[in-house]
């Protein structure tokens, strides 16, 4: 893995010292794939079936109590397998902690259980992401696009959607709508 | 040295209000005639205290470091100062500027043959003035782009040579900076 | 009227009713910014609430992707437009944090200057539209005389008030004039003068208030849950505030308060705004009496451009700035996240490096997006008339949110 492998050995040490990643180490086994910790960034990538677990353990479970959902947001790193890496954002708000779930996701048909049950804030954060990257989260109460039209085609920020490519006019005085030729 | 939370006051405003907001009333009625009077005199003197600047008869007034649209630097010969080395087009975030270079006999040996600015994608950010290795593109005090059409917002060579004197508060300040990194 | 006819006239009335539908927006004179409200009205009261945003998509991101490193921060400014020196400084610390760099201290200073500034504009936009939306049009007028007070030091410092692009990766664009401080301090003033105004004639009105007052209210667990941050948590009581939970720049050296309100409603919120302002103000004046001389930029030519008077006269500097300006700055492979305390709240930065000069994934965590999220629960229940006030009090600017 491209984000794992690269910052190995600046952070695995790191990690292995951070009681937070010890923990979800300990309790989860070998579901939570890997961990690390580079410039004070403490990261697990864990499996897309465990997440709801580790959600739930990091709200309720642990001493730190991650009570706010920050961010959800992918990367796309075209070429590789496994191609897409679902990012989550957690902070406590009282102590100020901070950690970053990973999920990594295959290419095919990307999907992984929705957290709007754990935290209600993850509903246009996913909803987002599904916009921008196609991944599915099941279990999301409406997953619609919520930034770009029903219409729009295709998922821009996926690395293989080109940046000046053009979507078909829709609506009014649109080609199809009106039959003229603009 | 610390940061302390505090808790807002909201007695304080419910307090102000007075009995039927009669307190509150008169408290704006004083502050609105202040304003009132003190414009008033000052537009009596000829010294208006508003904010108010009636462009374009009056000049609106700029900080030195204002940056308005970039424009290329014509030397005394009338020539630019540009050498085609095109960083400015690698520095543009929004890649408005087109540049063909050409070649020529003068000591400078490349010159821009075209040089095109597109002033309808332009966001005025200063990255290619910062880019320019030869002080060639420096951003300047204009702001009046408005045309008729797309067309008209290319902007050719000619039309964005401008004589140094025209730019020399702009190149004094950016001058200020060369010797401190 | 004997008591049949008005029996039989309440059976005509009595007529089976559906939820008015009710489009509030994309350009609507009571909101500002393009966002459109879906409402289902039960009379005056409000039975469900759907916002849809989206309207000022301009693909951030995807522009981020495909330009250096340094090409982001003209981007950063358009992102919460009314506060644009806190996105930049915001930027240009999760860059450094990647970089792993640490900039003079004069440039810590006066990032902490601009972005209190921005600060203080950003809090008077909201707070005059505000009072505009509720109808109060002379307040708004004295809350945007003292924001141009606000731009004026905005101005002075980087030429613009609100397309700013003036902090870069390992320093400034420029260092700032020496009359510079006193100018801040003229304008600061300024801005006190027209704040004490704008809050005698707003605060205590009667209307104002019932319009204020036990409106828009969540309990603070739920505002954390949906992920709001910035004055509308600290408002309902949580005292999260970035600058003193985990202190960048200088904010560990400057004295100041985090103001939390108590119950939560649109009051609070705007009584939290107005005691920031007087906050952020005395910030920037103990800055301004500590400002310590000596460079603005770091020393690394490979990442901030040489000076150009080296540039014209030497040949390595001008092999450096071709170097720097055509690959760009190139970090260590990794990943970051970096938050500031924004106008609005919780404005953090997450890069992926892969090792060039172009940045895998540069995304924005904008704190209008999640405040925004929160409306529906806010209003769901109440009158009608209270959406304008709860959606001014949120705050959501149309290019953080949208991206």
């Amino acid at each position: 893995m491209v984000g794992e492998s690269q910052t190995a050995g600046q952070g695995d040490e790191a990690a292995a010292q951070h009681p937070l990643l010890r923990a979800l180490a300990g309790r989860f086994g070998a579901r939570v794939l890997g961990t690390h910790a580079w410039r004070g960034d403490v990261s697990a990538v864990i499996e897309a079936g465990a997440l709801l677990e580790v959600a739930r353990f990091l709200r309720d479970g642990g001493e730190a109590g991650f009570d706010m959902l920050l961010d959800v947001t992918a990367v796309d790193y075209l070429g590789r397998a496994p191609r897409f890496e679902v990012v989550y954002h957690l902070v406590a708000t009282t102590s100020g902690a901070r950690i970053r779930l990973k999920v990594p996701l295959d290419g095919a048909e990307p999907a992984l259980p929705s957290l709007v049950s754990v935290w209600p804030g993850a509903n246009w954060l996913e909803r987002e992401t599904f916009d921008m990257y196609g991944i599915r989260f099941e279990a999301h109460p409406d997953l619609r696009r919520i930034y770009l039209y029903d219409e729009f085609e295709g998922h821009p920020l996926r690395k293989d959607y080109p940046k000046q490519k053009r979507q078909p006019l829709i609506g009014p005085g649109s080609r199809a709508e009106s039959g003229s030729t603009r | 040295m610390a940061a302390r939370v505090t808790q807002v006051d909201r007695e304080a405003v419910r307090r102000s209000t007075g009995a039927l907001g009669v307190a509150a009333t008169l408290r704006g009625l004083r502050v609105t005639s202040r304003h009132f009077i003190r414009n008033l005199w000052g537009w009596m003197v000829g010294k208006p205290q508003v904010r108010t600047v009636m462009v374009p008869e009056e000049e609106d007034p700029k900080p030195a470091a204002f940056r308005g649209m970039p424009v290329l630097v014509a030397l005394d010969s009338g020539k630019e100062r540009c050498v085609a080395c095109g960083l400015c087009e690698w520095a543009c975030p929004v890649d408005c500027i087109h540049i063909e270079p050409g070649e020529t006999v003068d000591e400078v040996e490349r010159y821009p043959r075209v040089f095109d600015i597109d002033m309808g994608r332009c966001m005025y950010c200063g990255l290619c003035e910062e880019a320019c290795p030869e002080e060639a593109i420096v951003m300047s005090a204009r702001v009046d782009i408005s045309a008729f059409s797309r067309a008209g917002l290319l902007w050719h060579k000619d039309q964005l040579l401008t004589p140094a004197s025209q730019l020399a508060r702009r190149l004094a300040y950016i001058r200020e900076d060369y010797g401190r990194r | 009227m004997n008591r049949k006819v008005i029996e039989a006239g309440r059976d005509v009335l009595d007529l089976p009713s559906d939820a008015l539908e009710l489009k509030l927006g994309p350009s609507h004179p009571a909101t500002h910014g393009t966002v459109r409200i879906l409402l289902q009205l039960d009379g005056e009261r409000i039975r469900k609430a759907e916002v849809e945003v989206g309207y000022l998509h301009r693909g951030f991101e995807k522009e981020c992707e495909s330009g250096q490193y340094y090409q982001v921060f003209p981007y950063t400014d358009r992102l919460n437009y009314v506060s644009p020196m806190i996105n930049n400084v915001g930027y240009a610390l999760a860059c450094e944090k990647l970089f792993d760099l640490k900039t003079p201290e004069r440039c810590q200073f006066l990032r902490v200057i601009a972005s209190e500034a921005s600060r203080i504009a950003d809090h008077l936009t909201c707070l005059g539209a505000c009072s505009l939306e509720l109808g109060a049009f002379t307040a708004f007028l004295y809350a945007v005389e003292a924001r141009e007070s606000a731009w004026d030091i905005l101005d002075a410092m980087c030429g613009a008030r609100v397309t700013t692009n003036y902090v870069r990766i390992g320093g400034l664009s420029h260092d700032t004039d020496p009359s510079f401080p006193e100018l801040a301090r003229h304008k600061l003033a300024d801005v006190a003068r027209l704040q004490k105004d704008f809050e005698d004639l707003l605060l205590g009105n009667p209307i104002f208030r019932e319009r204020m007052e036990g409106t828009g209210m969540l309990p603070a667990p739920e505002l954390i849950a949906l992920g709001v941050t910035g004055p509308v948590l600290r408002a309902a009581g949580v005292p999260y505030d970035l600058r003193r939970l985990a202190p960048y720049l200088v904010y560990d050296r400057l004295d100041f308060d985090v103001p939390v309100g108590g119950a939560g409603d649109n009051m609070d919120r705007f009584l939290v705004r107005t005691e920031e302002i007087r906050q952020s103000a005395r910030m920037i004046e103990q800055c301004l009496a500590r400002l310590p001389g000596g460079p603005v930029d770091i020393d690394d030519p490979l990442i901030r451009l040489p000076g150009k008077g080296k540039v014209f006269g030497r040949m390595e500097e001008l092999i450096g700035q071709f170097k720097v300006v055509t690959e760009g700055p190139k970090p260590p492979p990794g990943e970051v996240y970096f938050a500031v305390e924004g106008g609005t709240g919780e404005l953090g930065f997450y890069l992926v490096s892969d090792g060039t000069g172009k940045p895998v994934k540069c995304r924005a965590r904008s704190p209008s997006f999640s405040n925004t999220q929160a409306l529906s629960r806010m209003v769901e229940g109440s009158l009608l008339a209270d959406v304008i006030p709860t959606f001014d009090m949120i705050n959501m600017i149309g290019g953080e949110c949208d991206r």
